[in-house]
């Protein structure tokens, strides 16, 4: 039986593994859709939130770039997809309120920073941008990717 | 006088005892963090293994283009070394390991020609370049105890700007690794340009025979290089918090087991310092008793 295995994996730990029928992500060529058989693919990941069809329903992640590896997994028919990335999480688990504050902050740090030597102001868009992710996962809940 | 001898030893007893209470609890806060940051570093190993994965994947699927990003350059001009030490002391060789091998490898770049540019990692080794009065471009502190992805990604940020703006041809690593409980070394690692690890096919993973990149590998490898540093400096952040945990716990129970010792030695040359002044009260008790009945 053909299947597919779905890792979700962070610097901080493993974020999600389980089996399912898709992966949609995508990256910088555009969206794409790993089924069961993919062929062996490694590839980026732009920011943006990531789609799994669980059985248990679609379970959705705020991915902050990345990359993805689609190989053979050790199962005869059996495929692994692993999302690499150096920060994700869980629809669920953002708080909104949270990443609207850290949005402001950066904002703030960012209208700071303007004249500096680019490297703070370089860091406080990431953070711009890593709370707007978080707040479009968040409010679009169970939106396709 | 006997008596002053002895209130001497009683004092320096008072301070051992005070000074093992010290490194007992610094010992057992150690060994309580130590669980913890070992466990962050299990945590952390699948997602360095998979960076390392592709990095491999990129470098045999297209090897000329990989060969620009990956190579070690014939010429280097300036290297960027990082050192990674703790924030605080007391806690056996750690520091010191980190910093003498960083000195080794200053020495060997120079004598190579290469310019060594300093960036400190935890607030031991930028105290060690300041005391020896050599410059150091940054010190990165406040986080050694427990690093989280944030400090790796500001730390990576500011390593690879030099690199890719062409300044610098490499950036160096020296920190302590944690093998296991009971070994940890210091070492030095390349961090730019990529090295593809010696594991060339992993058993499990099946990424060998045709792979497809999606964008080209060329340009895989351009965004792959710094979350790959960023990968390599934060496991280095980990497992030298793990390193920096175990070294202190030993020093500390070595530190406790000394304190024991010489709180018991100090004990007994003062329980025979007090029995010497009590002996010789006597002595001279009996000697004047005598000499007042001889003078009758």
């Amino acid at each position: 039986m053909a299947s597919l295995v779905v890792e979700i994996l962070t610097p901080e730990g493993p974020l999600w593994r389980g089996e399912a029928s898709a992966l949609m992500a995508r990256s910088t060529v555009g969206k794409f859709t790993v089924l069961a058989q993919h062929t062996a693919t490694v590839g980026d990941l732009v920011a943006s939130v990531v789609r799994v069809e669980a059985p248990e329903g679609p379970v959705t992640f705020a991915v902050h770039s990345g990359f993805f590896e689609v190989a053979p997994g050790p199962e005869v028919g059996e495929t692994r997809a692993t999302i690499l990335a150096s920060v994700a999480e869980l629809t669920s688990d953002i708080d909104v309120a949270r990443a609207q504050a850290a949005k402001e902050r950066y904002e703030a740090e960012m209208a700071e920073s303007r004249d500096d030597d680019g490297a703070r102001y370089a860091l406080a868009a990431q953070g711009v941008a890593r709370a707007e992710l978080r707040l479009a996962a968040a409010t679009r809940r169970g939106a396709l990717a | 006088m006997a008596g002053g001898q002895e209130r001497v030893l009683r004092r320096r007893i008072k301070s051992v005892n005070s000074t093992r209470k010290i490194t007992k609890a610094m010992e057992l806060i150690a060994a309580s963090q130590i669980p913890r940051s070992t466990a962050r570093i299990v945590a952390n190993r699948p997602y360095r293994r998979g960076v390392e994965r592709i990095v491999v994947a990129a470098a045999l699927g297209d090897p000329v283009a990989a060969a620009k990003l990956i190579a070690t350059p014939e010429r280097v001009d300036v290297a960027l070394v990082l050192v990674i030490t703790g924030d605080r002391g007391l806690s056996g060789p750690y520091n010191n390991g980190a910093l003498r091998a960083g000195e080794r490898l200053v020495n060997e770049l120079t004598s190579r020609g290469t310019r060594a540019r300093l960036y400190c990692a935890g607030r031991k080794s930028a105290a060690f370049y300041r005391f020896r009065g050599v410059a150091v471009e940054e010190v990165f502190s406040g986080f050694t105890d427990r690093p989280t992805f944030e400090d790796a990604r500001t730390i990576a940020y500011r390593l690879a700007a030099p690199y890719l703006s062409g300044e610098a041809q490499q950036i160096l690593l020296v920190s302590t690794r944690y093998h296991s409980a009971g070994a940890q070394g210091v070492e030095v690692q390349q961090l730019l340009p990529l090295v593809v690890p010696d594991v060339a096919v992993d058993a499990t993973a099946g990424l060998h025979g045709y792979v497809e990149f999606e964008p080209d590998v060329d340009e895989l490898l351009a965004s792959l290089a710094p979350r790959a540093l960023e990968s390599e400096i934060f496991s280095a952040l980990l497992e030298g918090a793990a390193a920096f945990h175990t070294s202190q716990q030993r020093a500390m129970a070595a530190a406790t087991d000394n304190a024991d010792d010489l709180s018991q030695n100090l004990t007994r040359v003062m329980n025979r310092a007090r029995q010497d002044s009590i002996t010789n009260e006597i002595m001279e008790i009996v000697g004047g008793a005598e000499a007042l009945r001889s003078g009758k």
